[in-house]
């Protein structure tokens, strides 16, 4: 089995360096490939190219609208919780500035104030009224922190310098996370301030920033400044766990930046809430975790797949159809140039064959006349002893003389095959020609010939010596065929415009339609009789001739009825006149 | 009764000499010449044959201008063409320049008679 697959790589593309040397069949299977691999070249580069592109710009589009989607998301987050704070902040202003320290520690009307802002602010989880020396004066919650002093706490100090302040989550007294919003206000009756604080659990700050989740967000917290949580973190743990942000946010509006996270990149968008410590960090799942990009890219890949299959099969249809057409095309210009060869062969051998049949009929004549001439004289000696014996040697030498000379004659019919020497000719011309040629002969036998040469005939474009050797030989055939006494007729007459029509036409016995079909088949031949001795090329011959000179020859034979042969010759057009070869 | 006379043109001697001599056992009068030269000496010698039995291809003259110059000579001279190389065209050229038939070589001596006597009798016995 031959292979599909060349061994070498410049074999894919060139067959080899020496393609010249392959057979017609190893050449079209190297067609085939090259075709096939350069149609799939010129395919696929395109659709490879279409779909890199399409995949790049639809991932760039896709990585923008998610990095806007995850800004917009967090500085919604920021301004959610923003809003949240101030509200608390607000009502906590508020009650300090309406009340007085007097009315506030009053333990009836601050419980009443704290019923009211819890009512109202859901994350409330208790209220204290501290004075200006840091102890609590009044304090409305689940806890047991009356008397508590908070002089030395961080938020304190940091509340009694501000109007109102945001702390960081810490545990305190209670000892559970969470953060207060203080409101410092000086007391117009003594020296110092006195706070109002309220206080706020952290899982009421991750309740809320679970609100604000949606499904994009993967992550959202608070951080303070040293990277301490602030609220839980669905990745880095509870309140207090340290992250650790490898660049800090800008002062104001959101700041956006990739992330690794469990091997893929994440989007990670920073920002300050303004008026608290705290940094909002939100994490946002990758482009390539979006639905529309899994659907893209699995509809790209069934789009490229098909698209390969598809211009795969086309390819393989077109290479195929093309290395087979272009074999045909080989094989039937390489038949050409063997039938070339093989004629300029048989040119060769004509012209020996005819040098060596004519040197060979001369001493054949020679033999032929002096073995005539001893039985002439033979025949006059009566008295010689041994002139039978002599006179049947002397037959034995005329057979073999005989015999010798039908091969001789057969190598002079075989080399009449000449070269065509083209010049314009009127096929009546032609035809009497040969006609007087054989008329002797025919009428020797009785046999009528009549011509019927329509007038004003169009010339021909051809050989006049091969001419007279294809109407020789059927000629010749035809007075074989209808013997003694036969009518031989031969017309000529212009049937389509650009075509001449000759047509021999013999009473003769006919053909039977078996030997019909074969009757121009070289060494195909009928004449094997005593009388008759024939070579089987002639009609052979003469139908290469025919049809060397683009003309046509059939036989339409009816057995006792007759033989017609028609020949048909292209007529010389003014085209043809203008360039054809013609020596008139 | 007149001898018919037969004058044979060809340059192998061997065979017009015995073709000329079987011709004669033949109640022919024959006389051989291996050239067209050779047969123009013998015409100025008030020798003139009825039929001309011709070679083709020979040295120098060849048949088709040996027949040429005859016919030239004497139009009445029947010549019949004898080759070993026979071509259609040769042949067809040769009638038309006035031969009376053409044979192949080696020839069988009865149709050759048959053809001379035909030639003889052209212009009437």
């Amino acid at each position: 089995m031959k292979r599909f697959f060349p061994r070498s790589r410049e074999d894919w593309f060139f067959c080899g360096t020496d393609s010249a040397s392959l057979s017609i069949e190893d050449r079209s299977r190297c067609l085939k490939r090259s075709l096939l691999i350069t149609m799939m070249l010129i395919t696929m580069i395109p659709l490879c190219l279409t779909v890199g592109i399409s995949f790049i710009q639809y991932r760039k589009l896709l990585q923008e609208e998610t990095f806007i989607n995850a800004s917009w998301s967090a500085e919604n987050a920021r301004q959610t919780i923003e809003a949240y704070l101030e509200r608390l902040q607000a009502a906590i202003l508020v009650v300090s500035d309406a009340y007085t320290i007097q009315e506030l520690v009053k333990p009836k009307t601050f419980g009443q104030i704290f019923l009211n802002l819890k009512a109202e602010h859901k994350g409330l989880v208790d209220l204290s009224l501290i004075g200006p020396d840091g102890t609590q004066l009044s304090y409305a919650g689940p806890y047991d922190l009356a008397g508590k002093n908070y002089s030395d706490s961080p938020w304190y100090n940091q509340a009694l310098t501000r109007k109102v302040f945001v702390s960081e989550v810490f545990l305190g007294y209670r000892n559970i996370p969470h953060f207060v919003i203080a409101a410092s206000k000086r007391n117009p009756d003594a020296r110092g301030c006195w706070t109002l604080r309220a206080s706020i659990d952290t899982e009421t700050l991750d309740r809320f920033l679970s609100a604000v989740n949606n499904e994009a967000v993967d992550d959202i917290f608070l951080i303070n400044e040293q990277g301490v949580l602030q609220s839980s973190s669905r990745y880095y743990g509870r309140v207090n766990s340290k992250v650790v942000l490898k660049i800090k946010p800008k002062k104001s509006g959101i700041t956006m930046l990739t992330d690794q996270k469990g091997g893929q990149s994440a989007i990670r968008a920073i920002g300050y809430v303004r008026g608290t410590p705290w940094i909002l960090v939100q994490d946002h799942q990758g482009y390539f975790h979006k639905k529309t990009w899994l659907s893209f890219r699995s509809q790209l890949a069934l789009i490229f797949l098909i698209c390969f299959v598809l211009s795969g099969a086309v390819a393989y249809r077109v290479a195929t159809f093309l290395a087979a057409s272009i074999r045909k095309s080989e094989e039937s210009r390489e038949l050409i140039l063997q039938e070339t060869e093989h004629t300029g062969k048989l040119a060769s051998i004509g012209r020996l064959a005819a040098g060596v049949a004519h040197e060979i009929n001369n001493p054949l004549a020679i033999i032929n006349e002096k073995t005539g001439l001893m039985k002439d004289l033979l025949q006059q000696a009566n008295d010689f002893p041994y002139r039978e014996k002599f006179l049947a040697q002397l037959d034995s030498l005329e057979n073999a003389v005989s015999r010798s000379r039908v091969i001789t004659h057969r190598l002079l019919s075989f080399a009449r095959r000449m070269e065509v020497k083209l010049e314009r000719i009127a096929l009546p011309e032609v035809i009497e020609e040969v006609l007087g040629f054989l008329d002797k002969g025919a009428a020797y036998r009785n046999i009528t010939i009549e011509k019927f040469f329509h007038p004003n005939l169009p010339a021909i474009q051809s050989d006049r010596g091969q001419l007279q050797q294809i109407f020789l030989n059927i000629i010749n055939n035809a007075i074989d065929a209808v013997g003694e006494g036969g009518e031989i007729s031969i017309s000529v007459q212009e049937t389509a415009r650009g075509t001449l029509q000759v047509d021999i036409s013999d009473n003769g016995p006919g053909i039977a339609p078996e030997i019909a079909k074969n009757i121009f088949e070289p060494f195909f031949t009928t004449k094997k009789g005593k009388d008759q001795q024939g070579t089987g090329l002639g009609l052979s011959i003469s139908y290469g001739i025919v049809k060397k000179l683009g003309g046509d020859i059939t036989v339409n034979s009816e057995p006792g009825v007759g033989t017609t042969f028609s020949i048909l010759f292209p007529a010389v057009t003014d085209n043809t006149e203008e360039t054809g070869n013609d020596k008139n | 009764m007149t001898k018919i006379k037969v004058l044979i043109i060809d340059d192998e001697m061997e065979f017009a000499t015995t073709l000329a001599e079987r011709l004669d056992l033949r109640d022919y009068e024959s006389k051989a010449v291996e050239s067209a030269d050779q047969a123009f000496v013998l015409f100025q010698t008030g020798w003139t044959p009825e039929v001309i039995i011709l070679d083709l291809k020979m040295p120098g003259v060849d048949g088709l201008a040996t027949l040429a110059m005859i016919k030239q000579h004497n139009p009445a001279i029947e010549v019949i063409m004898l080759t070993g190389h026979g071509s259609t065209a040769s042949g067809i050229e040769g009638m038309r320049r006035g031969l009376f038939d053409y044979l192949m070589k080696p020839v069988d001596i009865n149709e050759l008679v048959e053809k001379i006597n035909e030639a003889a009798n052209k212009h009437g016995p």
